[in-house]
This record gives C-alpha cells, structure tokens and sequence, in this order.
C-alpha cells in the first residue's frame, strides 16, 4: 500500500451525498465504458499503422507494392474506416455513456448488453477491414465497409440510442446541461442518417452523381452530427470542472446547440462544387456552411473567455492540454471549412492535399485530441488508479500535437500551391505531382510523430487497466475519501 | 428514381429540422430557457464546487499549495 492509499484509508469522514452518486455512477460505468476505451486505443493503433504506410506510399509508390491487400487503394480506406469507425466512434461512444451518465446522475443502464454491443462493434469494424483489404470495399467515401456490416453498427447504435433515453427520462436533474443537449442531439440523429445513407447507396438504388449528392450528405454529416456534438460537449463539461469555474456566457453555448442543430445538416453538398449536380444543390450547401459562423463563433468566444486568465493551468491538467488544443481546433477547422465553401476558394483546394489537411485538422486536431483528453480524466475515475506517468503523458501530447501541427501546414501549404499549379494549363501534370513530394514526407514525418505518441498513449492505457496495485489516489483523484461502506470513492 | 432519392434526401434533412424545432419548444414549455446562470453552475456541487480544479496529473506537489489535500501532495 501506497503512502497515499494509507492516507486514503485514513481519511474517516463520511462521503457526501454528492461522492456516493459519483461513486456509483463511475462503478456502473467501469466496464463498458472501459471496455469502448479499449477497443477505441486498439483500432487507434491499427489505424496509425495503416495511415503510416499509406503516407509513405503517398511519395514512395513501389513500397509495399507487391501484395495486393497492400496498396493504397485499399489501404487508405481501411485507415479511414478504422479510424472514424474503431478509434474515433468507439472513444466518442464511451465519453457520451459516461458524460450522460455523470450529467443525468443515474447508472448507466443496460450494461450486459453495451458489453455485447461493443463486441459486435469490434467484429464489425474487423470483419469490415479485411473485406477492404481483401478488395471487397465499396468505394463509397466513409462507407467503404460492405452493406452487411452496416447492421451490426447499426444495432449497436440503437443499444446506445436507448441507453441514451433511459438515462435522460430517469435523471435526477431537474436543468438539462449544454452537454447533454449536445449528446442527446447526436444519439438521436446519427444512427438515423447513418441507416437512410447505407440503405440508400449500397442496395443500389442511387447510382452516378445522386449517390455522391446522398455519399457527401452523409459524410459531412459524420463529422457535423456525431463528432462534432460529442465533442463539443466533452468540451463544455471539461473546461468548466477542470479550471472549477462556470462557462463564460451560458446563454451563447445554448444559442451555439440550437443554430448547429438547423444549420449544419445543410452543408454537405459543398463537396461537391463543380460536379454535375444542381446549381441550387450546391449553394444551399454553401449557405448552410456560412451560416455555421454562427455556432462556430459561440463556441470560440466562449471557450477562450472561459480560459481567459487560467491559461497556466495547461502545466498542470493533460485533459486541459488536450482540450484547449481540440477546442482551438474546433474554431481553426470550423472557419476553414466555412471559407473552403465558397466556390472561388473551392476551385483551388478541391481535389488536393489541401483537402485532406482540413480533414485531419477536424478530426485529429479537434475530435480526436478532445477524446484523448476525456480519457485522461474519465479513467482514473473509473479504475481508481492514477496514470502510470506523467512524463509518458507529456511526450504523448507533444508528439501528437507537433506532429498534427506539422500534417497540417505541411499538406495546407503544398495542397494550396499543388491546386494553383493544377489550375495553370501550361504547368504539365507530372510537374506537380513531383512539386508535392516535399510535402508529402512532410506527412510521413508527422505520421511517424503522431505513431510514436499513440504507441506511449496505448501504453498508459494499459498500465491503467490492467497495471499492478489495488486502488490508489493523487494528483487526478485529488481527494480520497472513505464510503460508508468502506470503499474508497473520488471525488 | 433520382426525384425520389432527392425527396428522401430532402425528407430527411427537414426530419432533422423538425426534431430540432420541436426540442427547441420543448425546451422553452419546460423552463429550460430561465435561469441560465443558474444552469451554468448545475455541473457543480458542494463537493467539487466553483473555484476547485479537478484535475492536476502533472502538478509538481508543493506544500503551501491550498488548492490541493494532504493525500494529493504525498501521492503526486
């Protein structure tokens, strides 16, 4: 036992109303959540590596060139669906179970069955996987997983989909938090616009330009229905607990849920300018899309008025770190993308590195350092155990966010001069490809980075589920205290 | 066909309006539009109240500390 476990155990005062219930929720939650967690960690790993070979053969095309189940035609879409699929929805469901959970103050419910769900969740993305890699994927952007598969997710989506309502119609809470506003938002809508986009594009009811119109709809809706509100509701659950003060203006983080619930699902079609679709299509997208200003900007005001004169705490807290990261992340991606709309702009970056920079600036830079972020936080309360290392903590933060930050200037900068040279009928075609090459070891470099911070991040991980020694208490759990029934519970 | 599609497309994107503005009454009908700061501190409580962080993993421990308990200052 620890110098500070005795100390634990030494600390008599009975538990307030408020640490039982906490205690109780975390107890309920510690294995599917924990189980969400690890899964998500595992497709990370998987999805890093596929990123890493894809990105080398990016500017390297005779590697790995001779196993069919190894060239990038197959290998990026099995990066992109274990990443969005394993990785990003599987950390995104365990912070939404335990953020609604904490915010609703009841057990999670149906946890038997969010066990077995997160199973299928995993034999799903797996099966899908190798159905990609074996060469099977259906070339539909963000569904490359064959129809069969869609099932599974979507089962597994209505297990959480009711856990969701039950815990809201139960809640001991009488004043529904952002929060909850934002989750609520993203388990009713996306597993219904994930189902109408499967049932849609993969029976074969659309074909040619509808089924991009359907494909780009659903797509950057992952991104605006899903991730987005989860996110943005760890956000605004973190950032107040983590400094120990209130958001800075309540009445804008309401304003900022409701326009993004009418404004976002509009914007998709903005994939597709220039393409042979409606001219009303596209612009109705590009509305939609600079409409989102409006969120957007609630967001960022009151994020950084939240951080205003707290600023040095990010020396203390790696969830603040990866926090304010992901939100300043949130604003960068938000206002890039609002501007990659319009269509003097678009004709420039489409169909470049730039693109794909963006991408990853809103579901790296943002989503993905807001979850890691949230793990941090969430498991110690859920194993009782603290982080194994908190140097381990920083160099996983710094790799990951240099190595972001690296992706993301290196593929901007070179997609956005590749699309003028593209756009310069005297400039042959070869000419620029070979102009991006630089560029694109940029992105091997950054990969390797981020691979490396994954690897210690998996490692943490580890250590935290299944490392040595019962429950012991610190700088995350802050304050022990004692159950009455002699447990130790965190405050 | 593809007018079908469009429909449904449509119909869907009107589904997901309809749900917001019928939330969006809901809310306002059951007094989730009042008290707004007091919906702001609804994440608070006696026991991590306004004005403690709660979280301090890479904190280097330091006695005259006030924020932080005896326990946290010998197990950091």
């Amino acid at each position: 036992m620890s110098s500070s476990d005795k100390a634990a155990v030494g600390t008599s005062q009975a538990p307030a109303e408020d640490l039982v219930w906490r205690a109780d929720v975390d107890r309920s939650c510690r294995v599917p959540v924990g189980f969400f967690f690890a899964s998500a960690v595992f497709w990370l790993l998987v999805g890093t590596l596929l990123a890493v070979l894809a990105a080398k053969k990016m500017h390297t095309p005779e590697f790995l060139a001779n196993w069919e189940f190894l060239t990038f035609g197959r290998i990026r879409p099995a990066h992109l669906n274990t990443t969005i699929f394993g990785w990003a929805s599987m950390a995104g469901v365990g912070v939404l179970l335990w953020l609604e959970a904490r915010l609703c103050r009841v057990r999670l419910p149906l946890g038997g069955l969010l066990v077995a769900g997160c199973t299928l969740w995993n034999v799903a993305v797996a099966g899908g996987t190798y159905e990609i890699l074996a060469g099977r994927g259906t070339s539909v952007e963000w569904l490359e997983f064959p129809y069969f598969w869609s099932f599974f997710f979507a089962g597994v989506f209505g297990v959480v989909m009711v856990a969701s309502i039950m815990m809201f119609s139960a809640r001991r809470v009488s004043h529904i938090y952002v929060s909850q506003w934002y989750l609520f938002g993203s388990v009713l809508w996306f597993p219904f616009l994930y189902l109408m986009a499967n049932t849609l594009i993969h029976p074969g009811a659309l074909g040619g330009v509808v089924q991009a119109v359907a494909n780009w709809w659903f797509a950057h809706n992952v991104l605006g229905l899903w991730f987005t509100p989860v996110g943005l509701a760890t956000v605004y659950y973190l950032l107040p607990k983590l400094l120990g003060v209130p958001i800075h203006s309540y009445h804008l983080s309401i304003l900022g849920f409701w326009t993004l619930a009418l404004f976002y699902n509009w914007a998709g079609t903005h994939h597709l300018i220039g393409g042979p679709i409606p001219a009303w299509l596209v612009t109705v997208g590009i509305v939609g899309s600079m409409m989102m200003f409006i969120p957007v900007g609630t967001v960022a005001i009151n994020h950084h008025m939240t951080m205003r004169g707290h600023f040095h705490r990010l020396l203390d807290s790696p969830t603040l770190r990866f926090t304010v990261f992901g939100a300043m992340s949130y604003t960068a991606v938000s206002v890039q993308g609002s501007l990659t709309s319009l269509r003097m702009v678009n004709e420039v970056g489409h169909f470049t590195h730039y693109t794909v920079a963006h991408a990853h600036l809103g579901v790296y830079a943002f989503f993905t350092m807001v979850m890691f972020g949230a793990i941090y936080y969430i498991a110690p309360r859920l194993f009782h155990r603290e982080w194994a290392s908190a140097r381990f903590i920083s160099l996983h933060f710094w790799t990951v966010a240099v190595g972001i930050a690296l992706y993301w200037v290196g593929l901007t900068l070179g997609g956005w001069r590749q699309g003028l040279m593209m756009n310069d009928p005297d400039i042959p075609f070869l000419d620029t490809m070979a102009f991006t090459v630089p560029y694109l070891w940029s992105r091997t470099l950054a990969g390797v980075l981020m691979a490396v911070g994954h690897v210690v991040f998996a490692v943490l991980v580890w250590r935290m589920v299944f490392g040595p020694g019962g429950l012991r208490t610190g700088p995350t759990l802050l304050r022990p205290r004692v159950a009455a029934g002699g447990e130790g519970v965190d405050a | 066909m593809v007018g079908l599609v469009i429909g449904l497309i449509w119909g869907a994107v009107a589904v997901f309006g309809l749900t917001a503005v019928a939330g969006l009454v809901w809310a306002v009908q059951h007094g989730q539009m009042e008290r707004f700061a007091e919906g702001a501190r609804s994440i608070f409580d006696d026991e991590e109240p306004v004005g403690e962080a709660t979280d301090a993993t890479l904190r280097r421990p330091r006695q005259s500390d006030p924020e932080m308990g005896p326990e946290h200052k010998e197990g950091a």
